[in-house]
């Protein structure tokens, strides 16, 4: 009923458009009764919405908001490892790494497999030292130590002390606010308001909603005078959404997104003729545990041990893939280990504890059932029910490859676990993969303006940032890799729009 | 006609009475429920109450200090946790008419053994 009330308030004025009629709304400004008006709104608390508010809070933006739809701040990017790859920095320089933009963004077009565009990771990479920068200006405080992640050539993975997202989204938050910049929860974006010719003048919002319950609230016309920010993030949690695009993603299969992962920006931007792309390449996490929700514990330690850690196959007790393969290669090899009926049989993650036990994830998952000690190749064996003789041939085969420096049986880059023997006892993880990651989006340009489907040209007024960007990756994002670009994209964004 | 409009009104006033009697209700909020639904309901009986309504009685910081936990589950404390800080809304946890579970436990196995009315 709000919907349709405040629609109707528009007024003669009020023309909508296209298929997706009931979700635009299309008017002359003078007619549309504004019930807020701010210089920059961005919608989305995330990594890109709030590097966006930050960046333009530096550049002197007096008046900006931030809409969140949750009732808690940050979505998916507090849900996460707290890594991001950034290429060239201090911290890499002090520890010996080589590194350029340019070496990353070989790794990431290979793991994109001919549909990333070098264009836009060109962009972001670039900017990497900026944000590592802006992150630690914020407050985020980086280890000391930077991990691997799969599919790189160099180690690049800067990781906050929380090993969570939370690392960098807390500290963010605080500096928006501090630079005076609004943040409301429970304001939910339904559409966008445009002009007759296409530019956006605004969005409407569901203020007081409560997710789950649609109805819940009031809708608001909220005017943006410089530009409007849709940082949405991805649609990961819309069952409907992703099957339709990815049949193999139904509601049996987990996700580590958080609940406000249901693509209303992309939807709403679809709505209003931007250019949908890759939509249909949606990544699992091959690091998740099947031993609880979302993102969890498991995640974090997989993670630190993949470099050092063998995966094991239940019916064979022999490895299948390389442990530090990208994210699609492992995610589509552990998918397709089943039982005799072709019912899940999860792979084993085996950890030689001397070594999981210096990251703080081990006592995590063991603490929370998410993982198990054994002290001895049959424990293991017996307990989940593997051929003994085979997983024992395949540890020893396995310390050899340690040892020559060389993985003859799938090319693991072995100079990440040098001189860390698989030995008793050891830390056992399930592997089951969860629906994590959206490649695809609405397509932008390195300005982080949103592109129309009908024209190829910028929508005036609008800019995307984030996960709810879509093209930049191709097929398969690398781990560790989103959470740069989407600050980067968010920082490009602010500068956008005060430019404009 | 006159009548007619008390009878209808004591109708009425008999479903809200059994509505409300019909929700889930807390024991330990009784004395709130003396006031008047409107003491929590600030946004009108058809809204949510308002994310300030519960901390009309209840304090935030003095929560935090209740439910504080040590060494490596210092964070996991729900009124103050590394995620959300003291900012998580009372409503994302807890129902006052319908069992809820604390949104960690949309990612994590932990145990807040003294959640009241969780929903399994």
């Amino acid at each position: 009923m709000q919907t349709r009330r405040s629609f109707l308030k528009l007024g003669a004025g009020a023309a909508a458009i296209g298929a997706f009629a009931p979700l635009t709304v299309s008017a002359n400004s003078s007619d549309i009764k504004w019930d807020e008006s701010h210089e920059i709104v961005i919608v989305g608390s995330g990594f890109a919405g709030l590097a966006a508010a930050v960046e333009a809070g530096k550049l002197g933006a007096k008046d900006i908001v931030v809409f969140e739809k949750l009732g808690v701040y940050g979505g998916n990017s507090t849900l996460n490892a707290g890594q991001a790859c950034f290429a060239n920095t201090d911290l890499q320089k002090q520890l010996g790494i080589e590194d350029s933009a340019e070496l990353m963004v070989q790794d990431q077009l290979k793991s994109g497999r001919g549909y990333a565009s070098e264009e836009l990771l060109t962009h972001s990479a670039e900017l990497g030292p900026y944000i590592y920068q802006l992150t630690k200006d914020c407050g985020c405080i980086y280890r000391d130590h930077i991990i691997n992640t799969g599919g790189t050539s160099a180690t690049r993975s800067h990781q906050v002390v929380e090993r969570s997202g939370s690392g960098f989204i807390r500290p963010m938050l605080k500096t928006a606010r501090s630079y005076g910049v609004k943040t409301k929860i429970r304001h939910k974006f339904e559409h966008l308001i445009t002009a007759k010719d296409g530019t956006v003048l605004g969005i409407q919002v569901r203020r007081g909603y409560h997710f789950g319950h649609e109805e819940s609230g009031e809708i608001i016309n909220v005017k943006a005078e410089k530009g409007v920010l849709i940082a949405t993030g991805g649609f990961g949690a819309n069952v409907s959404f992703r099957q339709a695009l990815d049949p193999n993603l139904g509601a049996d299969v987990g996700c580590t997104n958080a609940r406000g992962a249901t693509g209303d920006g992309l939807i709403a931007m679809i709505a209003e003729g931007a250019m949908p792309v890759h939509l249909s390449f949606i990544q699992s996490g091959p690091w998740a545990s099947p031993d609880e929700g979302g993102f969890g514990y498991g995640a974090g330690f997989s993670l630190y041990n993949f470099p050092h850690s063998v995966a094991i196959d239940r019916n064979t007790g022999q490895r299948f893939m390389n442990e530090t393969a990208d994210r699609k290669t492992r995610a589509d090899l552990e998918v397709l280990r089943r039982d005799k009926e072709g019912n899940p049989n999860p792979a084993l993650l085996i950890a030689p504890k001397h070594e999981a036990m210096k990251d703080p994830s081990m006592n995590n998952v063991l603490k929370y059932n998410v993982a198990w000690e054994f002290d001895s190749v049959d424990a293991i064996a017996k307990h989940f029910d593997l051929p003994l003789k085979a997983l024992k041939k395949q540890i020893e085969d396995w310390n050899l490859y340690v040892k020559t420096g060389e993985d003859p049986q799938f090319g693991k880059r072995m100079n990440m676990s040098t001189g860390i023997y698989l030995t008793a006892p050891f830390i056992v993880q399930r592997l089951w993969p969860k629906v994590h990651y959206c490649q695809g989006g609405i397509q932008i340009n390195t300005k982080s303006e949103v592109i129309a489907a009908k024209t190829g040209e910028k929508i005036p007024g609008l800019y995307a940032a984030g996960e709810v960007s879509g093209g930049v990756h191709g097929v398969s994002r690398l781990g560790g890799c989103s959470t740069p670009e989407c600050m980067a994209f968010g920082v490009t964004a602010a500068r956008s729009i005060m430019k404009a | 006609m006159k009548t007619v409009n008390t009878l209808l009104l004591l109708v009425l006033g008999a479903c809200i009475a059994l509505s409300a009697q019909a929700r889930d209700k807390r024991d330990y909020h009784e004395m709130v429920y003396d006031s008047g639904c409107k003491t929590c309901h600030d946004q009108g009986m058809k809204a949510f109450p308002s994310d300030n309504s519960c901390l009309q009685c209840h304090d935030m910081a003095e929560l935090a200090e209740q439910t504080k936990r040590e060494g490596d589950e210092a964070r996991q404390n729900p009124h103050d946790s590394m995620h959300y800080g003291q900012e998580a809304p009372c409503m994302e946890c807890h129902g006052e008419h319908t069992p809820k579970k604390a949104i960690c436990m949309d990612c994590h196995n932990f145990k807040y053994p003294k959640f009241k009315y969780e929903h399994k």
